[in-house]
């Protein structure tokens, strides 16, 4: 499905969320390196998944009306083997079930693990005077409370890409801080760019996370995503 | 839009900015007749239309001819100054469509800007009468164009007759006249200001647009509030930027100053995050206050871009040496150790009792003499470590005038070898007489060096020419 019949999709069901598989499948299809993730609706499915995909693999609970994953025991990461991933499956029914019994669950996705990287968030929202804007930042549990973030209003320039990247306070990590690896400017900005220019062809995009986007010293690659859509009417 | 109606667009707009008739309706002498008077340096065909036969005697008395109808003029309508009550405006409005007007100031207010159901009502008729009929249509709510070469203006302090530069457009009337006045004290001659109000039918990006193409305007300063179209604004800032400077002074930045803004103007303040945000990506100078926009714009005038931070400092006496360069240090600035070579020549003749040269250079002594100023300066364009140099003018001429006048000499033969910008700035030791002040402006402004009110305001727009200058070298990159 190309991400016009995704959207188109999500708009015949009156729903303004898309959940990990889809938003994925979207940044894909625009060129933003995703981890691949696919849904799957039962335990035999997330094993045979699995072992198509390649271990060690992450499972995440699949539901849209969970907004932190990790909170409700729907996360488990470092999956060896089919009878781990199984084991595991159940345990995040089991837990999403108990924390919040009235959500409505798809089910579980199921993806590689990414090596670990320098984390941090991409993401879109709209001003009510300006439209579009685009937020950068580093990443992690605390980027609520520090709010290292910079913005730019759509359309940017390959400049404001640039300086967008730059400008956050923690910007000397992105270089390489005491032994850590720096992190791809270029594959960022680019993915910064292409964001801007999705948004600005699709006025029907109203949010997009991208958070943890796992940046190396070749590469980067978005390990969680979520687009919301505005209302239909 | 066809190109046919964008080009008569920006016709229409030409002749109501450079008018050649102007018509002043609803003058009374309840506001003693002020806005024939603003109009009284005007260099073309100036009318008043004025229906109320108590109103015309006095009228005519003052020498102004005046119409019972704006269709009874016999030329080309070129420029209307609509003063009437709210509740006649959209007659007005209809008569100038009716004559084919190119455009039409609505210095009436109680629009929307009130909140109230009828000011809504009305100011909605009157757009959209005009965005039919395509009449250029600046306001309500405005004070209108100041045109000094033509003798235009809204305030009759406005100095008809110089040819200005820098064109100032402002949400707010009185902000316009005090731009106009400051800008008069600090020799920056104007080229027009424009208090374009409540911008229903024209607005700001429409007469940025209009003045990036201007050729008389070199500088383009905004006094701005809110928008009506976050987008276009952002768009026509960032295209406005890339053609000459653009310096931006932003009303409304914190929630309680927002608050005041919707009743001025009736417009959605922006918040001072995303400004910060649009102030980066268009390449526009932020600035605040009259007096910050007034010197940027006396800046931009007189000084090629320059990227260097490191700046000669000649103060005139020792604690403003402290001052003058924590003022400048503290805005990005550098105020660097000469190299050995001038402080050898500085030696030779530089009197360090009761005076230092390490940079900055001061002590009243030494600068009493002007070969010793001449001898100074010349050391400091030779400098490698030095890529501009400020002088502090201080109220030497209070008991010999004659000192002063020397100064500004020594100076100004200076400035027409020196290859590196050269600024003065008043230091605040004394009182320094307004006419003096104003003078030694306008002489050195001549020459081509500003000067600035205090050290101050010198070293904050020095910051800002720079960041300026930066940000223009990576644009040509």
């Amino acid at each position: 499905m190309s991400y016009k019949d995704i959207i188109k999709q999500a708009q015949s069901q009156k729903r303004s969320l898309l959940n990990e598989v889809e938003s994925k499948a979207v940044l894909a299809e625009i060129g933003i390196p995703v981890t691949k993730t696919q849904l799957a609706a039962t335990s035999a499915d997330a094993v045979k998944l699995a072992s198509e995909l390649g271990y060690p693999v992450v499972l995440k609970i699949l539901s849209n009306d969970v907004v932190h994953k990790s909170d409700v025991g729907g996360v488990k990461v470092g999956l060896r083997d089919g009878k781990e991933v199984e084991a595991a499956y159940n345990e995040i029914i089991a837990n999403v079930k108990k924390a919040q019994p009235t959500a409505h669950i798809d089910g579980v996705s199921v993806q590689p693990q990414a090596r670990a990287g320098t984390e941090v968030v991409l993401g879109m929202s709209k001003d009510p005077q300006f439209g579009p804007v685009l937020m950068f930042g580093l990443g992690g549990i605390l980027v609520e409370i520090l709010k290292d973030v910079s913005f730019r209003i759509v359309p940017l320039t390959n400049r404001d890409a640039a300086q967008m990247v730059r400008e956050i306070k923690a910007f000397p990590v992105l270089q390489g801080y005491r032994g850590m690896e720096p992190a791809d400017l270029a594959t960022l900005e680019k993915a910064i760019l292409t964001l801007s220019d999705f948004v600005e062809k699709n006025p029907e995009i109203k949010e997009m996370d991208l958070n943890p986007v796992f940046a190396y010293k070749d590469g980067a690659i978005a390990v969680d995503a979520r687009i919301i859509l505005e209302d239909a009417d | 839009m066809t190109t046919s109606t964008t080009q008569s667009r920006r016709e229409r707009l030409n002749r109501l900015l450079n008018p050649k008739t102007v018509v002043v309706v609803g003058s009374k002498k309840a506001d003693e007749y002020n806005w024939l008077k603003n109009m009284s340096t005007f260099t073309g065909n100036l009318y008043s239309v004025q229906v109320d036969p108590n109103e015309i005697p006095g009228i005519e008395e003052l020498g102004f001819k005046n119409f019972t109808s704006m269709k009874d003029i016999p030329e080309p309508i070129d420029f209307i100054l609509c003063a009437v009550p709210r509740n006649v405006a959209p007659r007005i409005v209809k008569d100038a469509i009716d004559v084919n007007a190119a455009g039409i100031i609505l210095y009436t207010s109680g629009f929307a800007e009130t909140g109230s159901e009828d000011g809504v009502r009305l100011q909605d008729t009157i757009v959209a009468m005009a965005k039919e009929a395509d009449l250029m249509l600046v306001g309500p709510n405005c004070m209108g164009l100041f045109n000094s070469k033509l003798g235009v203006r809204f305030g009759q302090e406005q100095v008809a007759g110089q040819n200005g530069h820098v064109t100032f457009l402002s949400q707010s009337g009185s902000q316009g006249s005090g731009f106009s006045a400051e800008a008069n004290a600090q020799g920056v001659e104007i080229n027009k200001v424009l208090s374009f109000g409540n911008g229903v039918v024209l607005d700001s990006p429409d007469y940025l647009e209009y003045f990036a193409d201007d050729p008389d305007t070199r500088v383009i300063a905004l006094y701005l509030e809110g928008t009506r179209d976050g987008q276009r604004l952002f768009k026509s800032l960032r295209a406005a930027a890339r053609r000459k400077p653009i310096i931006v002074w932003k009303g409304g930045r914190t929630p309680d100053s927002a608050r005041a803004t919707r009743s001025h103007t009736a417009s959605l303040a922006v918040p001072a995050a995303m400004w910060e945000t649009l102030v980066k990506q268009t390449g526009v100078i932020s600035t605040q206050g009259i007096e910050e926009t007034v010197d940027m714009c006396k800046a931009l005038l007189h000084t090629k871009p320059f990227t260097g931070t490191r700046l000669g400092l000649i103060a005139t006496a020792g604690g403003h040496s402290v001052e003058i360069a924590d003022a400048f240090s503290s805005e990005g600035l550098n105020v660097p150790a000469l190299t050995e070579a001038s402080y050898e020549r500085l030696a030779t003749f530089f009197n360090d009792i009761g005076g230092s040269f390490r940079n900055p250079l001061e002590g009243g002594g030494n600068l009493a003499s002007e070969e010793k100023v001449s001898d100074i300066l010349g050391i400091l364009e030779e400098d490698a470590n030095i890529d501009a140099i400020v002088v502090e003018m201080g109220a030497f001429g209070r008991r010999d005038p004659g000192i002063l006048e020397r100064r500004i000499q020594t100076l100004k033969t200076f400035k027409e070898t020196t290859k590196k910008p050269l600024w003065a700035c008043w230091g605040g030791l004394f009182r320094i007489d307004p006419d003096v002040q104003k003078d030694t402006t306008t002489k050195l402004q001549e020459a081509g060096v500003p000067i600035f009110g205090s050290i101050y305001r010198a070293a904050k727009t020095m910051g800002r020419l720079h960041s300026y200058s930066v940000w223009q070298q990576e644009q040509n990159k």
